[in-house]
């Protein structure tokens, strides 16, 4: 018998005076110490049916079909009786660490809180020292370190990959059968994102727990499941064990899905034309220093970036690749002329009174004003280049044929546009002010998979029939694998290697950029095979940064890739 | 409520399942404010108020009561078929001088607010987008305005000039702006941190521009909330001005007056106070209700 049972759930959401039916059907089980994955794009139900799992559903969804632990159906429970398998039977660690601490409470009183009405519903009266031992205990097991400093410290003391490991350790406190893991570790860096799902299977393996992992992110699913569930509008479109689904998908959905995903290694990577035209901008020994600007505090800022030299060539698609607080995005601020560097100079190929550059931004929620439709989004830049009505419209129509969506949309606003869409049109609004480089902020970064590829296409479409000069600056190694020309690996406000990505990917010099490329989920084991040998000493050094993410990180490498 | 709405319009805007369009923003705003019992009521009461306001010749029983009518023999009656609230010390029908005196109330309300939303609003703005020495000297001042208290500013101008409507405006409108700088730089301080303001710049957008398309449209529903919310408080301040005798002059029917005259025969000819004490209290109900309504519908905070 299964530990967890779905049979035929369907859910359904009222509101606005209308129904959408949001999960059909859906079946699957998962068996104790097995390891399940979900895998879905956004609005593929995938969330939804974690939280029909939980019990954590909003009061306007209605629900038919069976769910049952342990052989006890849940739906048939009285509330009172549900919410006590709460943490014991389900446990959930919450995707985002950054968000999910109250601020004015110690990380203790978080924990603490849980487990003591945890231990009321239960019926269970416990002491405070009781409860701390029992804390801390669980922290040990998630590998920090100093659990009795992590206990009294603030959640803002402690790094996103700490707090990450105090979210999953909320979810372990009282010893549950299935870990529901909606995706963790997204909001954090490559690599420690990396450590965590590490942590994760390690638990599972020593504690014969049963994990059902949510996520849209291939390449975790290969490391964290042993079964795959594919869920397209709500419905699960495939199903079977990891090797079978990632080796010989059936449904086009999944190897669209697969398809989508840019490879590492192997035949199918792509080497972009290295150009060899005239410098567009060049930076010299540049230096940026946030907050010395008063006088009185001279020398006691922040250093961003430390002596980055830098040439962009026209034609070119120059990579700038970094984890958050590298200083990838200072150097393209001050690419751009937002910024101006400290010390050291950047020569621009001017040649004219436009901007020289523009910015595709990483969220397009942001980027577009919500208030404006698209048409009077492209009017800015197009009256600044000099284009006003019949003349506007004509380009504007241009510009959406250029980008690829009908002429209809631009009188759209960008709430009735889709994640891509919308990127499309912040596409189309650079393009208007005509610029010869284009600055791309992780412009993928905020789409779904299959929707990444497309914009990139397009992206790469653009450069060749206008002959545009990209500069990306994203963490996502595997996609500037295959779309930069030149790669420039950034650490800690320093450029540590740069070069073709063929070169870089075949032999990183670099200790850190191996360990980058390491921890990128890949799909494949041949592109495991390939991934560059990195040493435990080297993990030290490069990956586990706070201070007390240490002691037992040694000896935990061999749980993945199995 | 609000978190499942959200999780709705999500699921909906992005085409799930299939065969369901997203839903217009409008519509959904729409709904949200029609499916709430008392942002429907508190329209309906700000609008009868209105109306009451403009067609007052129409809808009062005696017009001509608002002048300088004296009949004695009928003063002091108690509300009957003929006088629905009575008649005052002068014999005057209090339904006709009620329904007049709300176009005095609202007469404030546009006065006051049609200066000091605007003023307000455009030195907010101007303060959260320029940032720097505009910054600090604008939100410098507004502190230092909203540091005096409007009653003491209302009696003191009344004093100086002249103790009548106008007067009794300015001062009003004088304090008024300062709320109104602030939730709006705030407000706009929070824009500022939106990539379509950085994105405008870049695109070659001028500062008036910026400030008048960009980010002014995303304040309008906070500006609409906070103003609806002021309209109760400024018929409430106006009343209470006139209530003191710093209001409109005699026998001009206002509200305050009419209570503060009524006052002197409590509690044998309750009636006097009782008809224009409840208009005040519909309409500031009323205001009240729409606003936190509005505030509903639009989902901020002001």
């Amino acid at each position: 018998m299964p530990l967890l049972d779905v049979q035929d759930l369907n859910i359904r959401f009222t509101g606005y005076g209308r129904t959408a039916h949001v999960l059909r059907d859906v079946s699957f089980s998962v068996g104790r110490g097995e390891r399940v994955a979900l895998i879905g794009e956004t609005g593929s139900g995938k969330s939804i049916t974690a939280k029909a799992i939980l019990g954590t559903l909003p009061n306007n969804a209605s629900t038919r079909g069976g769910i049952r632990y342990d052989g006890l159906d849940v739906m048939a429970m009285a509330p009172r009786e549900r919410d006590r398998l709460k943490g014991t039977a389900f446990s959930i660690i919450m995707q985002d660490p950054l968000s999910s601490f109250n601020p004015v409470f110690r990380i203790g009183r978080h924990l603490d809180d849980i487990l003591y009405y945890a231990d009321r519903r239960q019926g269970r009266v416990s002491g405070a020292q009781d409860r701390k031992a029992r804390i801390l205990e669980v922290l040990r097991r998630v590998q920090l370190s100093d659990p009795e400093r992590v206990y009294g410290a603030w959640p803002f003391e402690l790094s996103g990959g700490m707090r990450q490991r105090v979210l999953i350790a909320l979810a372990l406190l009282h010893h549950p059968a299935i870990l529901i893991a909606d995706e963790p570790g997204t909001a954090l860096d490559v690599t420690t994102q990396d450590e965590i799902l590490r942590l994760i299977n390690r638990l599972v393996a020593e504690e014969g727990l049963s994990l059902l992992m949510i996520t849209h992110n291939l390449g975790v699913v290969r490391q964290t499941a042993d079964t795959v569930l594919v869920m397209q509008h709500g419905r699960i479109v495939e199903r079977g064990p990891l090797s079978q689904v990632f080796e010989a998908p059936e449904e086009a959905y999944t190897k669209s899905l697969m398809e989508a995903v840019p490879p590492l290694y192997g035949p199918r990577v792509t080497d972009q034309p290295v150009s060899t035209q005239a410098p567009i901008i060049t930076m010299t020994g540049v230096d940026k220093v946030y907050g010395s600007g008063s006088m009185l505090r001279r020398g006691a800022g922040h250093r961003a970036v430390t002596d980055v030299g830098l040439t962009v060539r026209e034609g070119e698609i120059f990579g700038l690749a970094g984890e958050s607080g590298s200083g990838k995005t200072t150097v393209a601020r001050m690419l751009m002329g937002l910024l101006e560097p400290t010390s050291g100079t950047i020569e621009a190929d001017r040649g004219g009174p436009r901007r020289l550059t523009q910015i595709v931004y990483q969220n397009p929620g942001t980027s577009l004003n919500p208030k404006r439709t698209a048409a009077q989004t492209l009017a800015v830049p197009l009256a600044h280049v000099g284009l006003k009505g019949a003349q506007a419209r004509a380009r504007m129509t241009e510009l959406m044929s250029l980008v690829k969506l009908p002429e209809s949309f631009l009188g759209k606003y960008p709430h009735e546009l889709s994640g891509g869409q919308k990127q499309r049109v912040a596409i189309a609004r650079a393009l208007a002010a005509e610029p010869r480089v284009l600055i791309l902020d992780e412009p993928t970064s905020a789409l779904d998979v299959s929707v990444q590829k497309t914009v990139i296409d397009l992206l790469l479409q653009l450069r060749e029939d206008l002959g545009l000069t990209y500069v990306i600056i994203s963490h996502d190694l595997s996609l500037m694998r295959n779309f930069c020309s030149r790669l420039a690996i950034m650490r800690q406000g320093e450029i540590i290697e740069d070069g073709t990505p063929a070169e870089i990917f075949a032999a990183p010099r670099h200790p850190y950029t191996r360990a980058l490329i390491a921890a990128i989920p890949v799909l494949t084991d041949a592109e495991e095979a390939l991934k560059p040998e990195i040493t435990d000493a080297e993990r030290h050094r490069f990956l586990v940064t706070s201070d007390t993410d240490t002691n037992e990180e040694g000896h935990d490498h061999v749980s993945t890739g199995h | 409520m609000s978190m499942t709405d959200d999780r709705l319009t999500e699921d909906l805007a992005e085409g799930r399942p299939a065969d369901t369009a997203p839903l217009s923003a409008g519509y959904m705003t729409w709904y949200r404010f029609s499916r709430n019992p008392a942002a429907v009521i508190g329209a309906l009461i700000v609008i009868s108020t209105i109306l009451c306001a403009i067609f007052a010749p129409l809808i009062a029983p005696y017009p001509d009561h608002i002048g300088t009518v004296v009949d004695f023999r009928s003063r002091h009656l108690p509300p009957d078929a003929e006088h629905w609230m009575g008649t005052d010390k002068a014999g005057r029908d209090i339904f006709s001088r009620t329904v007049f005196g709300f176009r005095v109330s609202l007469l404030l309300v546009v006065g006051v607010l049609g200066i000091s939303v605007p003023v307000g609003s455009l030195l907010g703005m101007t303060a959260g987008y320029f940032g720097g020495w505009t910054e600090r000297l604008i939100t410098g001042f507004t502190d230092v305005m909203l540091a005096i208290p409007p009653l003491v500013m209302a009696l003191a101008i009344g004093n100086v000039l002249e103790p009548t409507l106008v007067n009794a405006m300015i001062a009003v409108t004088l304090l008024w702006w300062t709320w109104h700088a602030r939730l709006i730089y705030r407000v706009t301080s929070q824009i500022m941190a939106e990539d379509y303001v950085e994105a405008a710049r870049l695109a070659g957008a001028s500062h008036w521009h910026i400030l008048l398309r960009e980010i002014l449209p995303n304040c309008v529903s906070v500006i609409s909330v906070k103003t609806t919310l002021d309209a109760a408080f400024v018929i409430l301040f106006g009343a209470t001005l006139s209530f003191l005798g710093f209001g409109v002059r005699p026998p001009t029917p206002d509200l305050g007056s009419m209570v503060a005259d009524g006052r002197q025969f409590l509690p044998e000819m309750w009636w006097e106070v009782l008809a224009p004490g409840f208009a005040i209290f519909y309409a500031t109900l009323g205001f009240n209700l729409l606003g936190d309504g509005l505030r509903d519908m639009f989902d901020v905070e002001a």
